[in-house]
């Protein structure tokens, strides 16, 4: 019944659609554009995000149990420094890492440990590491800088995160709800569990994904770029604009390489080194998201962390280069 | 209720998302939002995606007991499902267009050496009328970075087409004929464009008409304007916007 709903519901908006094609109706301009960014953020995140997804279900129903677990090393350090090159094998952008570091937590990694995972992955992943080094090579030491930092600060925050006395707390309380339920014993087939993490997963990523995708899409129309260029040869300043930039455009880790190209002459190394860092960790569209799992009080701290650790390494960038 | 509309909204969203870009790639306007290269993944990952949604409503699953949130969590959570369900019912009804002027403006035109290396001063100055023609907003506007020598551009016709922005220094007689470079999504679009002089144009065509232009490169006769060198239009004529209007 819910299916002919659903189908007789999408055939209406479309032949609504169909009359406003027909009858040539347009949007103020900046509506218009505004629509068209949110749109297209949804657009080019939504394959990743059910990458994700699919990859978290794996993790979760179809991987043997333990089986990460069992070759990881037992020190904390080490195996968080193992974790943040999961990434390497995993060619999903940020959104789509989400779920899957939820399902890591769900399938008994610790927060510190799915949040080097988090941090890092999207990084170390091979697309992005292909396409930065399309567009940079090595120059100026941009890649190895990026590489590197986003390795570093996914290990320091994995460290400091792992000093918090509570873990639970780090999480929204639905989320360590679902953590703390015991593991589905009764015999439910692969696939039935697989369809539940899928509706649940959707349920908790999809409206955050539309939220992010309007509040990043809003911004961008309501803030002049040239504010933002006008600041790129002061070696400071550079950094912090790229850092803003990063936040403000939400562009995918896999292709922010080729949009950060074109600042290259206007900006300096270092602070494209911070922009490359900084953009696939934090940004308005990332903390949305993120914000599903983690409390408003860990993101404010992961954000100031993250935001000193990735300008420490545009600045060193910037007096190596 | 409540908890049915929480279970549900995830998979109900995708399946807009979803049918909406599938409908989209049968118009060829997915091209709008994202770069050609990502349509085949997109399409995959949707075609995936909605085997799931349908597996969610076939395959019976067992739910745990959820709790239900507070009714201030009630509250910002129905919010946030109001707001992302506007956007996914825009994404079905509101036509889909093209980025307009007003992105243009507000990203600032040539603000960024993009393109800059589209075409090489000296492959160009060897190069045929017949390749002029053929020309790009994008390979001219990287032409008129690297040099402002007017003898360069004798001889060389100009024939592009894209939209109209306003220069802010002379918006009474110039204008940019401007596309946008997409390297991955309309979200990093860049404006690009080649200034225009034609006096009291706005008699005649408005911001964010397509026009195609002909003309040649010249001094440009606009004191108020920042720019050097500006086309010489002979001919600037509407026409309709391309299948794909952004640039790669």
């Amino acid at each position: 019944m819910w299916l002919g709903f659903g189908v007789v519901g999408i055939a209406a908006l479309l032949g609504i659609r169909a009359f406003l094609e027909g009858s040539g109706f347009s949007l103020p301009n900046e509506l218009q554009d505004l629509l068209t960014l949110s749109i297209s953020v949804v657009i080019e995140s939504l394959p990743f995000v059910i990458l994700g997804i699919l990859l978290s279900i794996v993790v979760q129903v179809w991987l043997p149990d333990g089986i990460l677990m069992k070759y990881l090393p037992r020190n904390p350090v080490l195996r968080r420094l193992c974790i943040s090159m999961f990434g390497i094998f995993l060619p999903v952008c940020e959104c789509g890492n989400v779920p899957l570091a939820r399902g890591l937590i769900v399938g008994g990694f610790t927060v510190p440990e799915s949040m080097t995972f988090l941090l890092a992955a999207p990084i170390v992943n091979p697309i992005t590491i292909i396409t930065t080094h399309q567009a940079f090579g090595f120059d100026d030491g941009i890649l190895v800088a990026r590489l590197l930092g986003g390795l570093a600060i996914a290990n320091i925050i994995g460290w400091l995160f792992s000093l918090h006395p509570r873990q639970d707390a780090l999480l929204t309380s639905s989320f360590a709800a679902e953590c703390r339920r015991p593991a589905d014993e009764h015999g439910h087939s692969r696939t039935s569990k697989s369809v539940d993490i899928f509706i649940r997963e959707a349920s908790v990523i999809m409206p955050a994904l539309f939220i992010g995708a309007l509040v990043a899409g809003a911004i961008q129309v309501a803030v002049p770029r040239d504010v933002l260029v006008a600041l790129g040869s002061n070696p400071l300043w550079s950094i912090l604009a790229m850092m803003v930039l990063a936040f403000v455009i939400a562009v995918c880790s896999n292709v922010d390489a080729f949009f950060i190209l074109p600042f290259a002459n206007t900006f300096m190394p270092g602070s494209i080194a911070t922009f490359l860092v900084f953009g696939p960790i934090i940004d308005i569209k990332m903390l949305a998201i993120l914000r599903t799992t983690f409390t408003t009080r860990v993101l404010v701290q992961l954000t100031v962390v993250v935001g000193l650790l990735s300008a420490l390494v545009g600045l060193v960038v910037n007096y190596v280069a | 209720m409540w908890l049915r509309v929480q279970r549900w909204r995830g998979v109900v969203l995708i399946a807009i998302a979803v049918v909406a870009t599938i409908w989209l790639s049968f118009g060829n306007q997915l091209v709008l939002y994202i770069h050609p290269r990502y349509i085949v993944f997109t399409l995959i990952m949707g075609v995936l995606a909605l085997g799931l949604v349908i597996a969610s409503l076939v395959v019976r699953t067992h739910p745990e007991d959820e709790e239900e949130p507070s009714p201030r969590g009630k509250v910002l959570s129905g919010i946030g499902l109001g707001v992302a369900a506007l956007i996914a019912v825009a994404m079905v009804i509101v036509p889909p267009a093209t980025l307009t002027s007003a992105t243009a403006s507000q990203r600032d035109i040539n603000s960024t050496t993009l393109g800059a290396e589209t075409q090489s001063v000296t492959a160009a100055d060897a190069a045929s009328v017949a390749t002029f023609t053929t020309f790009t907003v994008v390979d001219w506007a990287s032409l008129l970075r690297q040099t402002s020598d007017l003898t360069f551009y004798e001889g060389k016709p100009v024939d592009v087409v894209g939209f109209i922005t306003a220069d802010p220094d002379d918006p009474a007689n110039m204008f940019y004929v401007s596309r946008f470079v997409v390297t991955c999504c309309a979200v990093d679009a860049q404006p690009t464009g080649i200034p225009v002089f034609l006096a009291n144009w706005q008699d005649t065509y408005a911001v964010d008409d397509w026009i195609e232009a002909t003309g040649q490169f010249g001094t440009n006769p606009s004191t108020a304007s920042k720019q050097s060198i500006a086309l010489h239009p002979d001919a600037v004529t509407k026409v309709d916007q391309p299948s794909e209007p952004y640039l790669y």
